[in-house]
């Protein structure tokens, strides 16, 4: 499994860089994260045209992760070869409203497989989505993936380095808005996963009694108006409420683990947040903890679990940017990408993160096994 | 009338999961996700019609028969 990165600035001279890096690699796929500062449909046909043997696929950023780095306006790939990777199928769906986007999608991964998706050994096959950022429909597209089958479906929101107007996911040399791009994977050695938040739960617990789900609106928690019943749970005013947000969102917790729905705005008395909250659903008030301890422990864990390092052939990081934000207010960015260093890694800063549902200030991370 | 709720659950979960611990652990986060705790009901819970309700609907979503 080979990582590239390039941080020239023209998407002729990135290209070439990955393409180099990447020679005699006989990749089977190839995926990549860009930053929004490139034009999105050079950088998709041109990713293609580079690789014309490989499913190329991939989306835009709010920052890059590669092996031991974190970075900005830069374009990350990683190479699949058959070492890896038994097959892939991609497929986009270039419709987030369209109906049955996600039933037509998982009919091309049964014809392609040749196997029903809801009869898929879980153990044996992994999904990869990366979904327009700023669609708001990745709860409904991961509800219905989950619907549909019992493989997992990892991935993020597509991000377009915090300017919050268009994202775009790419495959077979187009970049796309509204759209999600799904690969679905048969891994060669397996694979695991990692879901890490940095984030404890306190006593402090608000009930979603009033929800407008669509717009990922609280109108009321508890009863009351959402930002009073969150501010007095924090102990603060209404005021200075939103200044909690970071440190502060709040999680569903299921197995001990928080979910973390994060807020993004106080709205007329209620609170927007950047995933839905269900109308009943009781969530913890959460308290950060440390970003690079926790991710080292969650990282080093999954090492040891797979019998050291060479139990690791490669990760995909799904990052949030809130967690991107934090790290560089705290001048932890280095740190952060030094726990990947001796892991072929590339990740990105993502606007949501995608692992069973769709959730906030998380990491989900895809590890490739080793051979054994 | 009690424990309708809890028995619905176990049936889909069974239904889906086949035994399958990992796949019942996905499955139960997707029900709290959804909006239903599935260990938020035991054999001595009311049968509310409204959760009933959710959960048949659910079943269906999930290919399950009831």
């Amino acid at each position: 499994m080979k990582t590239a990165y390039s941080e020239k600035n023209s998407v002729d001279n990135i290209v070439k860089d990955i393409k180099d890096s990447f020679e005699g690699s006989d990749a089977k796929a190839v995926m990549f994260f860009a930053s929004s500062s490139f034009d999105p449909q050079a950088v998709g046909r041109q990713m293609q045209e580079a690789f014309p043997e490989a499913s190329v696929f991939g989306c835009t950023t709010a920052g890059e992760i590669v092996s031991g780095k974190m970075l900005k306006k830069s374009v990350v790939a990683m190479a699949f070869g058959p070492e890896v990777l038994e097959s892939v199928k991609v497929v986009t769906i270039n419709d987030l409203n369209a109906n049955n986007a996600v039933e037509n999608a998982m009919s091309e991964f049964e014809a392609f497989y040749k196997e029903p998706v809801m009869a898929m050994d879980h153990e044996r096959y992994v999904g990869i989505i990366l979904v327009d950022g700023l669609s708001m429909a990745e709860e409904r597209v991961m509800d219905r993936i989950g619907d549909l089958t019992n493989v997992t479906f990892i991935g993020g929101s597509a991000g377009d380095d915090l300017q919050f107007k268009t994202t775009h996911v790419f495959a077979d040399g187009k970049a796309c808005t509204n759209a999600a791009v799904l690969a679905l994977f048969k891994p060669k050695n397996g694979f695991d996963i990692i879901k890490t938040q940095s984030f404890s739960a306190t006593d402090k617990l608000l009930k979603a009694t009033e929800v407008n789900e669509d717009g990922r609106e609280v109108l009321q928690f508890n009863g009351k108006p959402a930002a009073v019943a969150y501010a007095e749970a924090r102990g603060v005013s209404v005021e200075d409420a939103a200044g909690s947000f970071m440190s502060n969102p709040v999680g569903l917790m299921i197995g001990g683990e928080p979910y973390v729905r994060s807020p993004q705005q106080i709205k007329d008395g209620g609170m927007v947040f950047y995933c839905k909250v269900k109308e009943g659903m009781e969530l913890s008030v959460l308290e950060s903890t440390d970003i690079v301890k926790d991710t080292r422990l969650a990282v080093e864990a999954k090492k040891l679990e797979l019998g050291g390092i060479s139990g690791i052939s490669g990760i995909i990081n799904f990052h949030c940017i809130l967690r991107t934000l934090e790290l560089e207010g705290k001048g932890q960015t280095e740190e952060y990408g030094s726990i990947f260093a001796d892991i072929p890694t590339i990740g990105f800063s993502t606007y949501g993160e995608q692992y069973i549902g769709h959730v906030n200030q998380t990491s989900t991370m895809l590890v490739f096994k080793g051979s054994k | 009338m009690a424990g309708k709720i809890k028995q619905i659950i176990d049936v889909i979960i069974s239904q889906r999961s086949k035994g399958n611990p990992a796949v019942t652990q996905a499955l139960k986060a997707k029900f709290a996700l959804k909006g239903i705790n599935p260990d938020g009901y035991s054999a001595a819970s009311a049968d509310d019609q409204a959760v009933i309700g959710k959960l048949t609907m659910l079943a269906k979503d999930l290919g399950v028969s009831l």
